[in-house]
Formats: C-alpha cells, structure tokens, sequence
C-alpha cells in the first residue's frame, strides 16, 4: 500500500463523510489558488499545516516524506521566473520583481499542495471512489477505477518482488542489463495485469457478474457541524488575508 | 512531466479543464458503450489502467545519468487507443495526485490534456502513419512513443510559458526558457522510452500475443488456405481497434511466436 493511503486508512478523520474532508481540504486549496499569495497564501498555509498536525493528526515524518516531493517541483519551477530572456543587458537576465513572483507562487502551490495533502490523508480513495458516482461520474468509469484502484496495489507489490530477485541476480550490474531487466518488468506488469483480470473475470462469473462492481462502502453521514465549521474557516482566512492585505506593506 | 498542485492561475486551470474536457467526455462514452457491450471489459480496462500506473511508476536510467520516470502516454495509446487513454490517463493522473502528491487536482485539467490527450493522439497519429507506410513494427512502435512522450513535453512548455511569460520577450521569450529546460533532460528521456518501449513490445509479442490480438495490436493467426496454392486469410482483430500490420511483420511474428514455446513462462522467468 502506498505511504499517503496506508496512512489515510489509519487516520482519526477515517470515519467522516469525504465530503466533510473536501469541504476543508479541497476549499483550502480554491482559497491557496484564488487569494494574492501574500498574505492569503502564507494564511492558508500555515492554517493547513496546523490542521493537519493537531485534528487530523497526521504523523510529522510522514507529511513531510509526501510534501517534499510537490515542494521540490515547486521550487524547480519557481527558479524560473527569476530569470528573463532578451533585454538590453543581456541575453538571460535577472528578472525585475523575477523573487516577487517565485516567492509567491513557492507560497501559492505550497499551500494548495497541502490543501490536497489534508484531503489525501485523511480518505482512503476507497471511501471516495464509490461515492463518486453520486456526484454524476458514470458507473462505468468508477467501476474501472475501483479496478485500477485494487489492482495497482498487487502489482506494485509484483514489481517490487520482481525489481528484487532481479537486483538478486545482477540485473542491475550493467547498463545493458538494466534495460533488459526494465523491459522485462514492463511486459511482466501487463501480461500479470490481464492475466490477473482474467482471473478475477472468471471468478466473477461464477458469482452471477453482471456487469457491476458491488462494493461495500463504510457508512458515514456528512456533519453538518464540521462543515459549517470549515466554511467557517474559509470566510475567516478569506477575511482576515483582505483586511491584512490593507495593513501589510 | 507533471504541473504541481496550484502551479497554474486559476483561469488558467479552469481553461485547460475546459479544453481537457471534451476528449475526457469523448473517452467516457468509448468506455461505457464498451462496458455495456461486453461487461467483462470492465476488469480489462481496470487491468490497463493499473498497468498504465505501475508503468509509469518504472524508473529509467537516463542518459545524462540520471533516473526519470516514463510517461506511458505511447504504449497506452498504441495498447488502448487515444479515446480510451484519455480515461485512463484521467484516471491515472487523479491517482498520483492523491496517492502520490504528484501533479494536482487544480492543475488536472493541464495535466490531462497534455499527457493523456496530446501526448497519446501525437504519438497514436505517428504509430498509425508509419504503419500505413509498412514500417516495420517496432520502429513504428520506437517512433509513437518518442513523439508521444516529446509531444507530452512540449504542450507542458507551452502551458507553462502561457501561465508564466517572459517579463521581456513575453510567450515565445518563456517557451523558450522552459522549453530549453526540459530539451536537456526530455530529448534523452523521450530516446529512453522509445527504448523501452520497444523492448516491453517485443517482450509482449512474444508472451501476449493473444492479448495484443484482441488489443487489435496484432492481427490474428492466419487460417490455413483452403486451396493449394492460395493466398492465407488473416481476419482483423474483433478488439476496439482495426489495425493492421504488414504481411513480413506477420511473419516475423509467426516465427518468433513458434520459437518460444512456452513464452509467458519464459518472459516471467527472464523478467526475474
């Protein structure tokens, strides 16, 4: 199980609705993304980080093992914009207001990757998946991703095992032979995928399959305390980063 | 090459979800009218999807040394056809964003349309024209997804310099720039992938023949003629694709396939 669901399973918000979660989560992500960076952004982040450590109770380590990975993106992306091409003094300059403008878009995704990150947490897809189709996403497509969903867990765990006994028998020694071993491993994923989706088919349809995938969801009704309380928030930081905007330089 | 979460202003965002959402519309109706024909496509797809995941979860030594991940984009759409990959692609880009942190939900609309919509169609247009010009399959096959994955990064360049142009020479100033980022690492990288993928064709044609076939990949077996003397018929695949593949092609394949015997076997072992 991947690092971001495994912990999502074993959260203290697990048994909310995921719509209570969306609402906080997903609306601190429209505010990262919709207010000035500075300082709606810094707000938004720091509000997300604290929800994320205190209620949500998500471990230290493992937040900052998921958030390291959008944070390095972010800042590779940003050290763009402090440059300009063209110009008077030169063909590749310092861009005027270039640290202006990374730094704010540095905070704008930092705060809505953690946005995602509160959500991703704290529902385990496969609380949200089957609920999907109540807000209009065909059966069909939910079906396949309950599919993808189950599936890609097994064959991480094959490739992981394969990657192993490869390493095991100097697989990985040479260039050429890290290439053989990585073409084998693409063409061992599908054909254990179809063969997989074989398998499950036949077994399936011993159980009268009729095209849809049943599944049982944990019960849970959304809260309407927690969501009032999260659109509470969202109105305080929106109105707390206007009135800062007038007071900070 | 994923757009991290919030890396787009919001107009931005809403206007690639807007432009990502007819192709992603287009691939739902493929998808459902496949299922409601045939139920047990559902476990299929469901199969693509997870392996178009895991694929590209693979990491690829790059030539400047480096490790990179493929995109997947060319051998999904030469596997599952661009409509579908556009879904899958979906599918798979929703995942990494909330199982990986990689990419976002903001910027999904931006992502989709470059990897799974441009990307695929790009590389699935090569693949098809090679094809019809008997190419033979794995150069065709090398060709769709180096223009796939190249094609993938150019439509994030051009995202990028879009959200973000040049305080100087403006658009084509910030094309330029981010372009001649991703030439270093993504012209090698693109080179890499048309590798492995050919390599995991091979592999493929070899083990999975039958899965290719009803792919419409590879055409099915030849029947014995029925006269002597007469030309072998070769029926097209009843899978969701009617490709085609050259006669010397077919049987290069034929050849290969009887010299391996046990081949799923065989690749497994090899793979291990």
């Amino acid at each position: 199980m991947l690092p971001i669901d495994a912990a999502a399973h074993s959260s203290r918000w697990r048994r909310r609705h995921p719509v209570d979660k969306a609402v906080l989560g997903l609306g601190l992500t429209a505010l990262a993304v919709s207010l000035p960076p500075w300082p709606g952004a810094a707000l938004v982040l720091l509000t997300a980080l604290v929800v994320l450590l205190g209620p949500a109770g998500v471990p230290a380590r493992k937040l900052w093992r998921a958030y390291r990975v959008p944070l390095g993106f972010c800042v590779t992306g940003a050290l763009t914009l402090l440059v300009q091409i063209g110009g008077p003094d030169g063909f590749v300059t310092l861009a005027e207001g270039g640290p202006a403008r990374a730094g704010g878009l540095l905070l704008r995704t930092s705060a809505a990757s953690l946005g995602v990150l509160l959500f991703a947490f704290t529902t385990p897809l496969s609380d949200l998946l089957p609920r999907l189709v109540r807000a209009g996403v065909p059966v069909a497509v939910v079906d396949v991703a309950l599919v993808t969903y189950r599936m890609s867990f097994l064959l991480l765990d094959s490739m992981g095992r394969i990657r192993q006994a490869q390493a095991a028998r100097l697989g990985h020694t040479t260039r050429a032979a890290t290439w053989r071993s990585l073409a084998g491993l693409g063409a061992t994923a599908f054909v254990r995928a179809f063969d997989r989706a074989g398998r499950l088919q036949a077994g399936l349809a011993g159980r009268g399959y009729d095209g849809t995938l049943r599944v049982l969801v944990p019960e849970a009704k959304v809260s309407r305390p927690f969501v009032a309380a999260a659109v509470v928030l969202l109105l305080s930081l929106i109105a707390l980063t206007l009135v800062l905007k007038k007071v900070l330089p | 090459m994923h757009i991290a979460e919030g890396f787009l202003p919001p107009a931005h965002a809403i206007a690639w979800g807007v432009a990502s959402a007819p192709f992603v519309v287009h691939g739902v109706r493929s998808l459902t009218r496949e299922v409601k024909e045939h139920p047990e496509s559902t476990l299929l797809l469901g199969a693509s999807g997870a392996f178009t995941f895991v694929l590209s979860a693979l990491k690829i030594p790059s030539v400047t040394g480096s490790c990179s991940h493929p995109t997947g984009t060319g051998l999904g759409a030469i596997l599952f056809r661009p409509p579908v990959m556009a879904v899958l692609g979906t599918i798979t880009l929703l995942f990494q964003a909330l199982l990986l942190a990689h990419g976002g939900l903001t910027t999904l609309g931006a992502n989709v349309f470059s990897m799974a919509i441009a990307g695929p169609w790009a590389g699935y247009a090569v693949y098809r024209l090679l094809k019809r010009y008997d190419v033979p399959l794995m150069a065709a096959v090398f060709c769709g997804a180096f223009v796939a994955d190249l094609s993938t990064y150019c439509v994030t360049s051009v995202q990028l310099a879009l959200a973000f142009p040049d305080p100087g020479s403006g658009f084509l100033g910030a094309l330029g720039k981010f372009g001649g980022i991703f030439a270093v690492t993504q012209i090698p990288l693109a080179v890499s992938e048309g590798l492995l993928t050919v390599l995991v064709m091979r592999l493929l044609v070899q083990s999975s023949r039958g899965e290719l076939t009803r792919l419409g990949v590879l055409l099915q077996r030849a029947r014995p003629a029925t006269a002597p003397g007469a030309t072998p018929a070769t029926d097209r695949a009843p899978g969701p694709t009617m490709d085609t593949t050259t006669a010397k092609t077919e049987a290069k394949i034929k050849a290969t396939d009887q010299d391996t015997g046990d081949a799923r076997t065989e690749t497994e072992a090899r793979a291990r």
